[in-house]
């Protein structure tokens, strides 16, 4: 879990009597978390349900999502990290300075009701969505609210998770801790895997023209990154992988369909609490799936001569091996 | 479940996983005939749009390298000499895609020496 304060969605939807969502709109970008995990379900803890449950809304302008919320923060924008520090100010009973709260956009007596809210109840969660990671202060707002919620341990059962977008971005986290150690931007330059976001995360190295041929699955970068990024993927070979022609193919060398995960092709998936559960295809597509040709373009350069860099005691242990 | 060539039979896939947004519900019914999905029991808005857009039709050509239609052989033998030549090649995205294409990405960045990201660094 990288060490994070967290649990699944399924002790959410049996425990949870009060539910934070921050910087996020589920009932727009994850229509079924509301029904199907947080304040709706009726459960052998909470046997009436949504009035068992007190849901909390913190965001920047007013959403969709208001409306399914018991309570509504509007903080200012680019706040969150400040908000935060208040609260776990004020959870300890350590004074804070009006001006402090002024700034935030909010009274003292909302977060005052907030704190003695939060202490009562059984077992609290926060859900932190991309308004507030992808925001001013970005990692450290999760980090702060990951701090937050293990604070909150002192007085009573918190737990924090990130609300994840699309598709199987947690399973990459997953798969490349197991894999690797780390959850993103590794490099295996030096033939061992080092970890260093700024350095090797892809906006980075794209903007600064480190890289020399990209490989794309399961994103569409020509459509979504900053432009210098994008005019670099132009510059350098790009290979792509996609169940559609994307954008990012437009401007590739090489484009290869393949059958869309969870639909066509068979696999596994994480959900955002790191649950894996199975696909199950419904369409017999007439393109191989992505594990495949991944698996025929490694297979493929395994065939050639191997230019690696190795560090003396690898070569022994290799030697030794053969 | 077998995997049956196309044939126009309706079969129904119970508890089929939506992999749209991050709660991948795990309860969704399909309808399908193998060549299209038309019902998806239980899904949302965005769950059926993504279950129904989807077809088995072949809409793009196998490849395309350098402009032109190519087969999967040639973009594969391509896609690998490219990765090979490069010095820093990066490895992108994995987010759309399984956890068993993800883990084979890593083995390819360990293979070519290069750096491997997901989404989650944007
Ligand atoms: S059915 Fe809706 S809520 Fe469930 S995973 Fe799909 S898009 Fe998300």
């Amino acid at each position: 879990m990288g060490g994070k304060v967290t649990c699944t969605l399924g002790e959410v939807k049996n425990r949870a009597d009060f539910i934070v969502y921050w910087g996020g709109n589920p009932a727009e970008c994850h229509p079924r978390h509301f029904t199907k995990y947080t304040i709706m379900q009726k459960s052998r803890f909470l046997p009436r349900g949504r009035k068992d449950r007190t849901m909390v809304l913190v965001d920047i302008r007013e959403t969709k999502s208001v409306k399914a919320a018991d309570i509504f923060l509007q903080v200012r924008p680019g706040k969150d990290f400040e908000l935060i520090t208040v609260l776990r100010a004020m959870i300890k009973d350590q004074p804070v300075d009006d001006s402090a709260i002024a700034e935030i956009g909010l009274q003292r007596s909302d977060l005052e009701d907030l704190v003695a809210r939060m202490k009562r109840a059984k077992f609290g969660v926060m859900f932190f969505g991309m308004g507030l990671s992808m925001t001013r202060g970005k990692h450290m707002n999760s980090a702060a609210l990951l701090t937050l919620a293990a604070e909150m341990n002192a007085f009573t059962k918190f737990v924090a998770m990130p609300m994840r977008g699309h598709g199987n971005v947690t399973g990459a986290d997953v798969v490349m801790r197991w894999q690797t150690g780390y959850p993103f931007g590794v490099s295996y330059h030096r033939g061992y895997p080092r970890y260093n976001p700024g350095e090797f995360s892809t906006v980075d190295v794209l903007v600064r023209g480190d890289t020399d041929c990209v490989f794309v699955l399961g994103a569409d970068p020509g459509a979504t990154m900053p432009q210098p990024a994008i005019e670099h993927l132009k510059r350098v070979p790009t290979i792509v992988l996609d169940p559609h022609v994307t954008h990012t193919s437009r401007l590739a060398n090489v484009h290869i369909t393949t059958a869309p995960a969870g639909i066509a092709a068979a696999g596994t998936a994480y959900r955002m609490d790191e649950i894996a559960l199975p696909l199950r295809p419904a369409i017999d597509s007439p393109y191989p799936s992505d594990f495949e040709v991944v698996r025929r373009i490694h297979e493929a350069i395994r065939q050639k001569p191997d230019w690696r860099v190795r560090s003396p005691w690898i070569e022994r242990q290799l030697d030794a091996a053969h | 479940m077998t995997n049956t060539p196309k044939s126009p039979e309706l079969r129904v896939i119970d508890h089929a996983t939506c992999t749209f947004c991050g709660c991948v519900c795990d309860d969704i019914k399909l309808h399908t005939d193998g060549n299209r999905v038309h019902k998806a029991e239980r899904a949302c808005v965005l769950g059926k749009a993504w279950f129904l857009n989807h077809t088995a039709e072949r809409a793009y050509p196998d490849a395309i390298v350098d402009g032109r239609e190519a087969s999967l052989d040639e973009a594969i033998e391509v896609a690998a000499e490219l990765l090979y030549q490069a010095d820093m090649p990066l490895i992108y995205g994995l987010s759309n895609t399984t956890c068993e294409a993800q883990r084979e990405c890593v083995a390819l960045a360990d293979a070519i020496s290069g750096i491997v990201d997901s989404h989650t660094s944007l």
